[in-house]
């Protein structure tokens, strides 16, 4: 925060850099929001089909049939997001947890082998998934035989090179000092990880959660793949529902598309407060 | 004195004993992640690269070598596919980089509330679903005079652009597309780790008398040069693959302008039921990201330790 | 610190574990669901143990289906269960899916060598899955009588070369619609035109007529066809079958499209963009759009058209009198009229006819006789009688086996007669069925429509290319894919 200078002196200085930052920040805002806004306001439209779609600033009238029909239209829709939560939430939590083991392995713990093998991991990020959805799809349907279950959702996504990537790249840049006094004071590397690394890196942690979140809540693809019953779609298979033969429900889908971006929100801003704080102050003097 | 003495040599021990605890530790660390990677990446990876030298059927491929890869690079599609890849990628990352990198130092200064409010802001259309925002895009592209965008070239008085249907504009579209959405991520990545930067680095550099920008070039650039090149290699990666946009939007059209690599990948493997030439096609795409992000690697690369 | 060391192993390892047992053991309900195969094998070996009849033991049948009609997918639930108070031992799973995400599983699921036993999907997509050998010939297992229940051609339309692969669900006529004020307004005898078809001359000056302008802007085109993205496949294919191009191999199996009636075609399709009697940006008009155009009178003619767009049409002018708000906004009470596609060269009128149906397919292991019989029970029951009877009402399509006729003679349809006769007049120039073309050159098709028809055909109507440009691309690429003797030359 001390980039800008913290003493202008003048009050009305920094008033104004403040005030002309928010307009630029909120132009610039407007511009990405305004489809998310229109996605908003349609879901407050009719059920109608997209033929039929009007396509208006703002709402003729506002109403929430779209988000009942959106709940009605299948019995299943509650359960929707219920699986979405289930496996965005397990896959989260063990990536943050082996992700973060990961990363600060790879960033700091010198050990044989260790940049081949980052090398190897970070190779596979580029494959196209188009080409590896059917040997996995082999792989969980044909061998393991477990379609159509939690497991079959989840265990693919437990931990994502992504994930090991960022948390390397933001754990590298955590002084050696800190590990070094430690282990002089005869700390193993696992306590080393728990009692220093992991409060320092309270930040990477979240971001790293909601990312994941996000990502998994987002993906259609290898849960339309996997799940052979409505009952255990995810949001996105749900939400694809609504296209039929001949035309989309786009309310009742702008409907489902809030919807399902709230949890999101939830989770941003429960984890809102390890963004405000860079927690490495001090941590070397000390 | 006699301490001294003792010193080099358990030194020495505690180094050796280090190091070879050290590496035990390591694959402890990692020992979750690589069987998770072993089985549910690595295995389909090796599968798509055996099949990539295969004719595949699902009742039992035929090994054919290396035609699937000389019918590749022997295809004039795919070359212009890369093409347009390479073209989107170069449109897209570098900006993104610089918008997000942009708007999170200028979230920097603001009161912690306001703060929160814009990066919540931002974060919200990161979130919204692909497949409902491309339904909004597709409208707002419309080209007929009642489309968002032809509405606005109205007012300056220009006429109505065919924005997806015509093969000069309908990449740029993409593009804008791009331009105008994807930096949620980014910015709170960039956002997380300048909140990283020890004040005393400012303060330090206050003593000397440094503004703004001196600040940020000798302090923040550098520090965030391991962010950087993660967002650099993920967008690059990212950007190679892309594919759903081009598939909802335009379908690769017109005239193949907006096909691109992902695209072709897809229909290959799902439309023509060519799976082998799919994977091949995958593997050369590996090839060519893999050599890009070498080279970020080295230029981007070196650690900063302070 | 060894004991650090190995504690942090196994802790990460219970961890891992707890975590997969117990989220597989919260979804109890669907554990069960086994690979047929493997179903089919257990119940194979108490079959034979059991020296009684093969009918008599427990069967599974998977079908993935797409919504095929606005109620299909709410019917499942009911159709599972009267499938099974027909067959008690036999139980029927129905899988739902969109229609565009159908394609990318099913594919995914045949390449991973265990599709379901039965798909829903356009006839022309089994050339396809038979070139993988994934399909399941049921000309042995289907009775006569389930086989004399269809009609012919329909049928005809489920084969390759000697098997059938499937049973047909309905045949439906792509044809064109009209809005009958407006028609009248331009003169134009569509009652005549339904029974004896239009020339491309007298078509062209038919929508020359309708369009209306205020000024310099139109405000009603003649004619609008949705070709966004990949729909531009069906505009140019319904075109081509009446200028004598129905398929895209000769009875010689030489590909046509290099005839100079495509030139002529494509030379038309600019001409009737020129006219201004077609929007500017044609291509950029997709599904929604050209039905939302229809009903806010905004063009004469729309395409393409299904029978089963009046009822939608109908529904819409309901609104409109309800007066409830639920209309669409700026739409006007429209009569929905079923028009033929104009015929080009002097070549005889051959409807673009479409038949989808229920395919069936084998997985990776040789599935047994009696699943394989059992298959062919579910296949025909979702494609006949009742089901079959609802499925087609809801689409206006026409019924094609008599049992289904049977059953909705009792339900009641209400559609506009001349329409009604209209269909039936298209429907006796039907687009042969050609099971004879070989798998693999049909696929070539496919990839020359996919990869350059379409493509090239954007940018025709973008106005980037002339027609010749085009007609001298898709030539080269026919030399190229079937070479010089392979094509056309006239």
């Amino acid at each position: 925060m001390a980039l800008y200078k913290k003493h202008t002196g003048k009050q009305t200085v920094k008033y104004t850099r403040n005030t002309s930052i928010m307009i630029l920040l909120l132009l610039f805002a407007l511009a990405t929001l305004f489809p998310i806004y229109f996605m908003i306001i349609s879901s407050f439209g009719d059920p109608v089909e997209a033929g039929a779609m009007d396509y208006s600033l703002w709402p003729a009238k506002v109403s929430l049939e779209s988000y009942k029909f959106f709940f009605d239209y299948s019995e299943h829709s509650y359960r929707w997001l219920l699986n979405s939560l289930i496996v965005a939430g397990s896959v989260t939590v063990s990536n943050v947890i082996f992700a973060t083991m990961a990363g600060y392995a790879f960033a700091k713990i010198r050990f044989k082998g260790r940049s081949v093998l980052f090398s190897i991991l970070l190779c596979a990020m580029m494959i196209p998934y188009q080409v590896t959805q059917v040997p996995l799809y082999i792989l969980i349907v044909n061998i393991f035989q477990i379609e159509n279950t939690y497991r079959a959702l989840i265990m693919p996504g437990l931990v994502t090179v992504y994930s090991i990537f960022l948390t390397k790249q933001f754990m590298s840049s955590i002084p050696n000092e800190i590990i070094e006094c430690a282990k002089v004071e005869g700390c193993n590397q696992f306590q080393i990880f728990l009692k220093v690394i992991v409060p320092l890196s309270k930040t990477v942690m979240a971001v790293t959660a909601i990312l994941t979140f996000m990502d998994s809540w987002n993906t259609f693809f290898w849960p339309f793949l996997v799940t052979n019953t409505m009952d255990m779609q995810t949001i996105q298979v749900g939400l694809k529902n609504f296209r039929f033969a001949n035309t989309t429900y786009f309310a009742p889908m702008m409907a489902g598309a809030t919807i399902s971006a709230l949890p999101m929100f939830i989770l941003f801003f429960s984890l809102q407060k390890y963004f405000l704080e860079g927690v490495t102050v001090g941590a070397v003097k000390g | 004195m006699s301490q001294l003495a003792k010193v080099p040599t358990t030194a020495k021990v505690a180094k050796k004993r280090k190091w070879r605890g050290d590496n035990a530790w390591g694959y402890a660390f990692i020992a979750v992640a690589l069987v998770v990677y072993a089985m549910f990446t690595a295995y389909p990876v090796v599968s798509a690269f055996i099949i990539s030298f295969q004719e595949y059927r699902p009742l039992g491929s035929v090994f054919i070598g290396f035609e699937n890869y000389i019918n590749t690079f022997s295809d004039s599609l795919f070359w212009k596919s890369i093409k347009n890849t390479v073209v989107y990628t170069v449109l897209t990352v570098p900006v993104t980089l610089f918008l997000s990198f942009g708007v999170a130092i200028l979230i920097l200064p603001l009161k912690k509330r306001t703060q929160t409010a814009f990066k919540a802001i931002y974060y919200l259309p990161a979130v919204a679903s692909g497949v409902a925002l491309s339904v909004v895009w597709l409208w707002i592209f419309d080209p007929m005079p009642s489309g968002i965008l032809n509405k606005l070239l109205g007012l300056f008085g220009i006429s109505n652009l065919n924005w997806l249907g015509s093969s000069s504009t309908a990449m740029f579209s993409l593009v804008l597309m791009a331009w105008l959405s994807s930096h949620g991520t980014s910015i709170i990545i960039y956002l997380a780790a300048l909140l990283g930067i020890d004040e005393s680095y400012y303060e330090a550099a206050d003593l000397d008398g440094a503004n703004f920008l001196k600040k940020l070039w000798y302090i923040v650039i550098p520090f965030l040069k391991p962010t950087t090149l993660f967002l650099l290699v993920t967008g690059v990666i990212g950007s190679f693959q892309v594919f759903q946009n081009a598939y909802l939007m335009t379908g690769g059209g017109p005239d193949n302008a907006t096909t691109m690599v992902g695209l072709l990948i897809f229909n290959n493997a799902f439309k023509y039921f060519e799976f082998g030439k799919a994977a091949a096609q995958s593997l050369i795409l590996a090839a060519i990201i893999a050599s890009i992000s070498f080279i970020q690697f080295k230029f981007f690369g070196k650690n900063i330790e302070y | 610190m060894r004991k650090m060391r190995v504690l942090a192993l196994v802790l990460a390892l219970t961890m891992s574990l707890t975590a997969l047992t117990a989220c597989g053991s919260s979804n109890k309900g669907n554990s069960g669901k086994d690979n047929t195969a493997a179903n089919n094998n257990k119940t194979e070996n108490s079959g034979k143990s059991n020296n009684n009849t093969n009918s008599e033991a427990k069967d599974t049948i998977t079908a993935l289906l797409p919504p095929v009609s606005g109620n299909f997918q709410d019917m499942f639930q009911q159709m599972e269960k009267d499938f099974n108070e027909l067959y008690p031992n036999l139980t029927l799973k129905i899988e739902p899916a969109s229609w565009e995400d159908m394609t990318q599983k099913l594919d995914t699921q045949v390449n991973a060598g265990s599709p379901p036993d039965i798909a829903f999907i356009g006839s022309e997509g089994i050339s396809k899955y038979l070139q993988q050998n994934m399909l399941m010939d049921i000309t042995d297992l289907a009775t006569p009588d389930m086989v004399n229940d269809y009609d012919k051609t329909p049928l005809e339309y489920m084969k390759r070369a000697d098997g059938l692969y499937g049973f047909p669900a309905y045949m439906e006529v792509h044809a064109l619609g009209g809005n009958k004020e407006f028609l009248e307004q331009a003169g134009i005898d569509w009652k005549s035109v339904q029974q004896n078809g239009w020339t491309f001359d007298e078509f062209r000056e038919a929508i020359k007529n309708g369009v209306v302008k205020e000024g310099d802007t139109t405000k009603r085109y003649g004619f609008v066809f949705a070709t966004a993205g990949v729909t531009g496949k069906d505009y140019l294919n319904i075109l081509i079958k009446n200028a004598g191009m129905p398929a895209p191999f000769t009875k010689d199996l030489k590909y046509a499209l290099t005839s100079k009636n495509f030139l002529e075609v494509l030379k038309d399709v600019r001409l009737m963009i020129d006219d201004g009697s077609m929007p500017k940006e044609l291509s950029s008009v997709d599904a929604g759009k050209r039905w939302n155009m229809f009903l806010t009178g905004q063009t004469m003619i729309t395409g393409k058209g299904l029978a089963t767009f009046e009822n939608n049409a109908r529904q819409n002018n309901e609104k409109i009198k309800a007066n409830d708000g639920s209309a669409v906004s700026g739409s006007i009470p429209v009569e929905y009229i079923v028009l033929p596609v104009p015929t080009f060269a002097g070549e005889e009128p051959i409807s673009s006819t479409v038949v989808d149906g229920y395919v069936t397919f084998r997985g990776k292991k040789e599935p047994t006789d009696e699943h394989k019989a059992n298959v062919v029970k579910a296949a025909y029951f979702l494609a006949s009688g009742k089901v079959a009877a609802m499925t087609n009402n809801d689409l206006f399509a026409a019924h094609i086996t008599k049992s289904a006729r049977d059953a909705a003679a009792s339900m009641p349809v209400d559609r506009n007669p001349d329409n009604v006769a209209a269909v039936e007049k298209l429907l006796s120039h039907a687009n042969p069925p050609r099971p004879d073309i070989p798998s693999d050159l049909g696929a070539k098709a496919i990839k020359m429509e996919d990869e350059v028809i379409v493509p090239k055909l954007q940018a025709l109507l973008a106005n980037e290319i002339t027609p010749e440009d085009m007609y001298e691309a898709v030539k080269a690429a026919a030399i190229k894919t079937f070479g010089e003797d392979g094509i056309v030359k006239d």
